[in-house]
């Protein structure tokens, strides 16, 4: 019998309801608020000094599937932002222009930004956009891009001085002192919810794989990247590792009969998601691992949070989201991933709104077709703005794609 | 045993019957307009009455094309990036690579040994450099799309035209206009301009000499001549060229008639 059964879906939606339920009563409680990136973020340093946590590009994706960001995207448009500023931008500005009024309520206003640019520079402007909407103070947080093979200490002892002047800041926002034995705790338990998602993510290296890498997975990524550092986010991984584990037993998958094993580049295209994932379905495809979920942090090999250093492993954690690394780095990355997860193909969703994920997509494609002999796949749509997908043209590269495919694996037979 | 292809195309909507013996038996191209379910049955009905044959005598049919699973009478789908490339190998043999510019896209196909798809590349989202931009062109001319070609083959003096966005052509033919431009010189900048475009994409799946023009813009020869000066190479393309889609679909339709009749031996 089937005891987990979509738990990691269900949990997951129970949980982010509760902090949704929280946030919208922040303000009211006189509870401080704090706004921040997801990519590489501070938050066991916010949380040390009771900050509630408002992520936008998270309101903006909850928009996107819930087929609400068009709406914010427009208001965004008439009150000046061009066509071509980023989706995940508008739709969040959109939001603030509505007073806070979204799908799931009320959000709560900021009494701190923190803008961890972390590979995007638009996230500064982003930041400053809304300092100024909602006056209210903006600390950045300079995180600089990992550029070479390693980082340099340097680079880490800069973020950490950084934090430390953050941390003076939180203390005068909110009239609190930090506890350095609370944020060892908070770090302790980040660290060990950040093993058990590698587990999770590591169980699609099965043949076939309980869990797609990348459906799933952006699904299964919101607590790790949003609630790390609670023992609600650890109960969380303990839960989705059990599901997998049944899944096995019982020989279920995510689809009914695995026949291609990809690995994915690219965010997904919210506002179309379920359509999206249909294209790959029909022909039997699970994506078994993907860049994505990687974009919080890259805990593959080995990086964790950790209580002996809790700063230095903040800072560390800052650096090393997917979009902060140097392609050399990235592409390394999907190389390990076709190897160790047993990929036959790589597909490459560009999508508009990020520069910061599809540059480079094209070199990608290139050195996988020419070096590794991969066959590779490159389509394009949108994260955030529901204009930008069209079904028809997706539907015949994909298609195409995996008839290719399958021609020569009957070829080969 | 006869099978059929058909290819519904974004503007116009292609039928081919074929003989198991690989002879084309009949063809018919109508436009697809707004109701697409109804252009796959013209063409059909239009391919039949051209070869002379009962619809209960094919056996066989795949749909291909944006409007394949609007195929409603047919049995398989499959895209037309793999049928062209199918329908090419076999029409022309030694074909290496597939340039397919139709109404609203352009697909480049690098092809195998047996008419399978080795790679592919296509435009982006608009309709640049397509079919549709040379209608554009023809439009704020005042010519038929299908005299264009031969038009810009008497230019003396190619114009250099940069831009190939559908929208924008016209407000860019009309100043060359007044500036007192010849239309001939003015459309073959326009030749030109898709021409460069196409290579790009060409390049981007591995260009091999041995190359199949195919889709509805093959039959224009003034890009046939813009490629092969852009290429330096000759450009295969014929009167078959735009129902190469269909072709290869029924190239498939036959492959599976005949699986199915033998299932032991594909």
């Amino acid at each position: 019998m089937a005891l987990y059964q979509d738990l990691g879906r269900n949990l997951q939606k129970d949980l982010l309801a509760k902090w949704y339920g929280d946030l919208a009563l922040a303000n009211e409680r006189k509870e401080p608020v704090a706004y921040l990136f997801v990519s590489g973020n501070v938050e066991e340093l916010l949380q040390a000094y009771g900050f509630h946590l408002v992520y936008p590009e998270i309101n903006a994706l909850q928009c996107g599937i819930k087929k609400a960001a068009g709406g914010f995207i427009q208001k965004a448009e008439e009150a000046g932002y061009s066509s071509d500023v980023c989706g995940y931008v508008k739709n969040d500005v959109g939001i603030a222009l509505a007073g806070g009024k979204w799908p799931l309520g009320n959000l709560p206003k900021p009494d701190l930004l923190v803008c961890t640019y972390a590979g995007c520079t638009t996230y500064m402007k982003w930041f400053e956009a809304l300092a100024q909407h909602f006056e209210c103070p903006l600390f950045v947080l300079d995180v600089p891009f990992v550029r070479d093979e390693d980082v340099p200490a340097a680079d880490i002892a800069y973020v950490v001085t950084q934090l430390r002047e953050l941390s003076v800041l939180c203390q005068a926002v909110t009239g609190r002192t930090l506890s350095e034995e609370r944020l060892r705790e908070l770090v302790r338990l980040s660290a060990e919810a950040e093993d058990l998602w590698v587990r999770v993510l590591e169980m699609a290296k099965r043949r076939p794989s309980p869990l797609d890498g990348f459906f799933e997975a952006v699904f299964f990524m919101a607590p790790i990247n949003v609630l790390r550092g609670t023992p609600e986010c650890v109960a969380y991984y303990e839960g989705v590792l059990r599901e997998m584990e049944e899944r096995v037993s019982l020989g279920i998958g995510p689809i009914p009969e695995e026949k291609f094993r990809v690995v994915l580049e690219g965010p997904p295209p919210w506002p179309h998601f379920r359509a999206f994932w249909d294209l790959f379905k029909r022909w039997g495809v699970t994506c078994v691992a993907s860049t994505y979920p990687r974009v919080g942090g890259i805990w593959d090999w080995g990086m964790r949070h950790d209580p002996e250093r809790p700063w230095e492993s903040i800072a560390t954690h800052a650096m090393n989201g997917y979009t902060n690394w140097n392609l050399a780095r990235r592409q390394a990355m999907m190389r390990r991933f076709v190897a160790e997860y047993h990929a036959d193909a790589l597909v490459l969703h560009s999508v508009k709104s990020c520069r910061a994920f599809s540059m480079g997509m094209a070199d990608t494609r290139e050195l996988f077709l020419r070096e590794d002999r991969l066959p590779a796949l490159f389509i394009e749509s949108d994260l955030a703005d529901p204009r930008y997908f069209s079904e028809a043209q997706l539907r015949t590269r994909v298609d195409a794609f995996f008839e290719a495919l399958e021609h020569r694996r009957s070829a080969r037979v | 045993m006869i099978v059929a292809g058909i290819d519904v195309g974004s503007t116009a909507t292609k039928g081919v019957l074929l003989h198991a013996d690989g002879r084309i038996l009949g063809r018919a191209l109508v436009p697809t307009g707004a109701n697409v379910v109804r252009a796959a049955e013209r063409a059909f009905q239009e391919a039949l009455r051209t070869a002379g044959i009962e619809d209960w005598e094919v056996c066989f049919i795949v749909g291909t094309g944006y409007g394949r699973y609007k195929v409603q009478f047919g049995h398989a789908q499959i895209t037309e990036i793999s049928c062209h490339a199918k329908g090419a190998q076999f029409l022309m043999p030694g074909t290496r690579t597939v340039l397919d510019i139709g109404g609203q896209d352009t697909k480049a196909i690098k092809v195998g040994e047996a008419g399978e798809v080795l790679d592919f590349c296509m435009n982006d989202k608009c309709a640049a450099g397509t079919g549709r931009f040379l209608e554009a062109a023809a439009g704020v001319l005042g010519l038929d799309l299908a005299e264009i070609g031969d038009v810009s083959l008497r230019s003396r003096d190619p114009l250099r035209v940069t831009n190939v966005c559908t929208v924008f052509v016209e407000s860019e033919i009309v100043s060359h206009l007044a500036k007192g431009r010849k239309v001939e010189d003015i459309l073959r900048g326009v030749h030109n301009a898709i021409a460069a475009r196409s290579l790009a994409l060409l390049r981007r799946v591995g260009y091999e000499p041995g190359l199949a023009f195919t889709g509805g813009v093959s039959r224009n020869r003034g890009m046939v001549r813009a490629l092969e000066e852009r290429l330096g190479s000759p450009v295969h393309a014929s009167e078959d060229s735009p129902f190469m889609g269909a072709i290869g679909a029924a190239l498939y339709a036959r492959e599976r008639a005949e699986h199915a009749a033998a299932p032991g031996k594909a």
